[in-house]
């Protein structure tokens, strides 16, 4: 049988010799022959047009009054702005947005964090319980939720056990209060995704070096010491990563309200994204994509200061 | 290279301008509208119908004998709630089904902007034949009709269990609001629930402002509203949503009214727990669900009423008609409009006999097995006084505003005017003059 081996290999993947002064270019031209520029298309193709296009549709609609009671469109000014402005559903419905996405952000980077040191040591049973934790990350969203509407109905799962338990009958509604339901949501979603925060701690605690903490411990620093001092400002990166995705995530959330809630009891969990599919189904689509676009700048604009805050942290590193 | 890449951005972004443009454009209409024969063969043809979870089941009998009269094949896709949102945004994207299940109301038409995606059903074979006061009572918009009614429209009135009011010494219904306030006083003070809402399923709070509200619609309130004349802020309406706030403060409803469902209402009413519920007609197809005929008709009664008398206030609802699409497809359209004429011609005795449902029109009598109190709100349609939903030209959340007054967070002033709010943006929406 014939093997690559006899086959006469093109140098073109193999490094040539540095020549003095050629050197830049000659990796430059073999970038440019094994890894063509219009290899980016197809990628670039699918960007534009699932993502940079309703993005910049999201722009234009919200200056028009594109609803669904006529076809012409026609561009409004800032009609769509003036009027949700002066109406207070949207400000109410921000200022849910935000407090959802600081109680996901904390809660999940707690579960996260303690279930990434709890599960630090390389054990089988580790392992194992690793995947467990990981597996709500690849559940539906709306599956997640619609499991915990069934298990947190007044005489769902939890109160039946509740009542096994304090043996009297217990009927608490966990999803009818005004004021908590929403921190119970927000548990929720952050049960959802801690397996991915939980993994991302955990590489940061894997790329700790080990002389660092053998220093340390050479320096007479106890267990508990090594992990304030040392440890836990390493994972500064991950610490980064994982605040900035759950809390920008948890902003865009949508499927496990939707499921829960709904948006209820009286309002108290309606997100953003359910004011605004609940104004789109009423054939208001400008209006919609106003808020929609409202959304994405508000995103847009906590971004940029956590993640800045976050970095200056990163800096210990260096 | 770096040319080639701009013109291919160039050419993504021109091409993915026009796909993202409004798919439902304008198209001319007020071409004379065509009728074939309702048996006509339709070999080959297929047909889509939309209906929601309430009311998939109900063309069953006229595909049977469609399908089997012409040879077309008509395919019944249930589309999940909320219905009225989900068909809107399939058909802002550009998708279509023949026939739909669709609130023939204005508002509703208007919703579905019916003079761009429906076809005119102008000089429909069927219209000769049904009784003269339901004729015209909806499905009409701007004066052309688009929807074809095929069941009683509901009536918003009082379902009352027959064996509390009896066990309580009541003999006759009330005749107006304030006498059914007082015999709830009278019944409260028995140890009786006299009413029953459900705050938590919320869509039927509002069915006591507009039930209040039904004289004043007879005297023009929609019209005036519909003109920015007058508002939800001002006393008429204000007055009725304090109303229903003053009975709920009285103790008048069941003490689990925040977090009760539709599901719990029909089983208060159905055990006694309850004396009265102001509903519609869905509710009683509720009760079906839970008794047979012969039961019902011993146990639940229906009266209109209103604050003059026993007026009720109807609202057809999306189980009650279908509207026609335009497809782009000569064929199909016609086959569409072929169906609606053998639903509506030599389907309509199986159908009603099917569906145990109260007959539109003269020359088919009522099957037997209706229950009295779906024949009772029957004989209330032609006295019944416009709704919200089919007199207004939008259809603002008045009832999640009103859920919110129960559960405490919004005051009667604040559900006034955000309900107003959303009424102007609405109608300014669907090109109402004066917003």
């Amino acid at each position: 049988m014939p093997t690559a081996v006899d086959t006469p290999v093109p140098d073109r993947t193999l490094p040539r010799p540095p020549s003095a002064g050629a050197g830049r270019s000659a990796t430059r031209a073999i970038t440019r022959r094994t890894h063509p520029l219009w290899f980016l298309a197809p990628a670039f193709a699918i960007l534009l047009v699932f993502f940079f296009l309703p993005t910049l549709f999201n722009f234009i609609y919200a200056f028009t009054d594109w609803s669904g009671f006529k076809a012409a469109i026609n561009p409004v000014g800032f009609d769509n702005f003036t009027d949700l402005a002066s109406n207070g559903t949207l400000f109410r419905a921000l200022r849910i947005t935000i407090v959802y996405a600081v109680l996901v952000a904390v809660f999940q980077n707690l579960f996260g964090f303690l279930l990434a040191v709890l599960l630090e040591r390389d054990t089988r049973l580790n392992r194992l319980a690793r995947v467990f934790f990981l597996i709500p990350v690849l559940m539906s969203a709306l599956a997640v939720g619609y499991v915990f509407q069934a298990l947190l109905k007044p005489d769902g799962g939890l109160n039946a056990l509740i009542g096994t338990v304090l043996s009297r009958p217990f009927d608490y509604g966990w999803l009818a209060d005004n004021t908590w339901t929403i921190v119970v949501v927000a548990l929720i979603h952050s049960w959802k995704w801690m397996g991915l925060s939980m993994l991302i701690y955990l590489a940061g605690l894997k790329t700790i070096p080990d002389d660092v903490i053998e220093a340390a411990r050479i320096d007479g620093a106890t267990r508990w010491r090594t992990f304030w001092a040392i440890r836990s400002p390493l994972l500064a990166p991950a610490v980064t990563f994982n605040v900035a995705t759950a809390l920008l995530g948890s902003m865009n959330g949508f499927d496990i309200v939707q499921a829960t809630t709904g948006g209820g009891p009286a309002r108290t969990t309606e997100i953003l994204n359910i004011f605004i599919y609940r104004t789109f189904g009423q054939g208001l689509f400008a209006q919609a994509t106003t808020m929609s676009l409202i959304l994405f700048l508000l995103v847009a604009l906590m971004a940029f200061p956590v993640i800045h805050l976050l970095r200056k942290r990163e800096e210990v590193l260096s | 290279m770096r040319r080639w890449i701009s013109g291919a951005v160039a050419a993504a972004l021109t091409l993915g301008l026009a796909a993202c443009s409004d798919p439902a454009a304008e198209t001319s209409a007020g071409t004379t509208v065509t009728w074939p024969e309702p048996t006509t063969k339709l070999d080959g043809v297929k047909l889509t119908i939309w209906a929601a979870q309430n009311s998939n089941t109900v063309p069953k009998k006229v595909v049977e004998g469609f399908q089997a009269a012409t040879g077309a094949t008509v395919e019944v896709v249930t589309i999940p709630d909320p219905y009225e949102q989900s068909i809107q945004t399939k058909v802002a994207t550009g998708d279509k089904p023949d026939l739909a299940f669709w609130q023939p109301t204005a508002s509703m038409l208007t919703a579905i902007n019916a003079k761009t995606n429906l076809q005119p059903l102008t000089d429909a074979p069927w219209l000769p034949k049904l009784a003269p006061d339901l004729r015209d009572i909806t499905g009409l918009l701007d004066g052309t009709r688009y929807a074809a009614l095929v069941t009683s429209p509901a009536v918003e009135g009082v379902y009352y269990n027959k064996e509390v009011f009896a066990a309580n010494g009541v003999t006759a219904a009330p005749k107006n609001f304030d006498e059914m306030v007082t015999l709830a006083q009278q019944l409260k003070g028995k140890g009786v629930t006299p009413f029953h809402e459900m705050g938590a399923d919320r869509w039927a709070t509002q069915w006591w402002v507009q039930v209040l509200l039904a004289d004043e619609a007879k005297k023009g309130l929609w019209e005036r509203i519909n003109t920015g004349k007058e508002k939800f802020t001002d006393p008429a309406v204000l007055g009725a949503i304090k109303k229903y706030q003053e009975l709920i403060n009285a103790g008048l409803f069941n003490a689990d009214i925040k977090t009760a469902k539709f599901e719990d209402q029909g089983a208060a009413l159905l055990d006694g727990k309850a004396a009265m519920v102001v509903q519609v007609n869905s509710f009683f197809g509720q009760l079906q669900a839970k008794a047979d005929t012969a039961t019902l008709d011993s146990k639940v009664g229906f009266f209109p009423i209103s604050e003059s008398g026993n007026v009720g206030t109807f609202i057809p609802d999306q189980s009650n008609a279908l509207v026609a699409f335009k497809t782009g497809d000569a064929k199909r359209e016609a086959a569409a409009r072929q169906l609606l004429a053998y639903w509506m011609g030599p389907g309509y005795s199986d159908f009603v006999t099917d569906r145990k449902t109260v007959s539109l029109q003269s020359a088919v009598p009522n099957p037997p097995g209706v229950p009295q109190a779906l024949l009772d709100v029957h004989a209330a349609l032609p006295a019944a006084a416009g709704s919200m939903q089919a007199l207004a030209v939008a259809n603002p959340d008045l009832y999640i505003n009103l859920a919110d007054m129960i559960a405490g967070t919004m005051t009667p002033e604040q559900v006034a005017q955000a309900t107003q709010d959303q009424f102007a943006q609405l109608a300014k929406a669907a090109g109402a003059t004066g917003f």
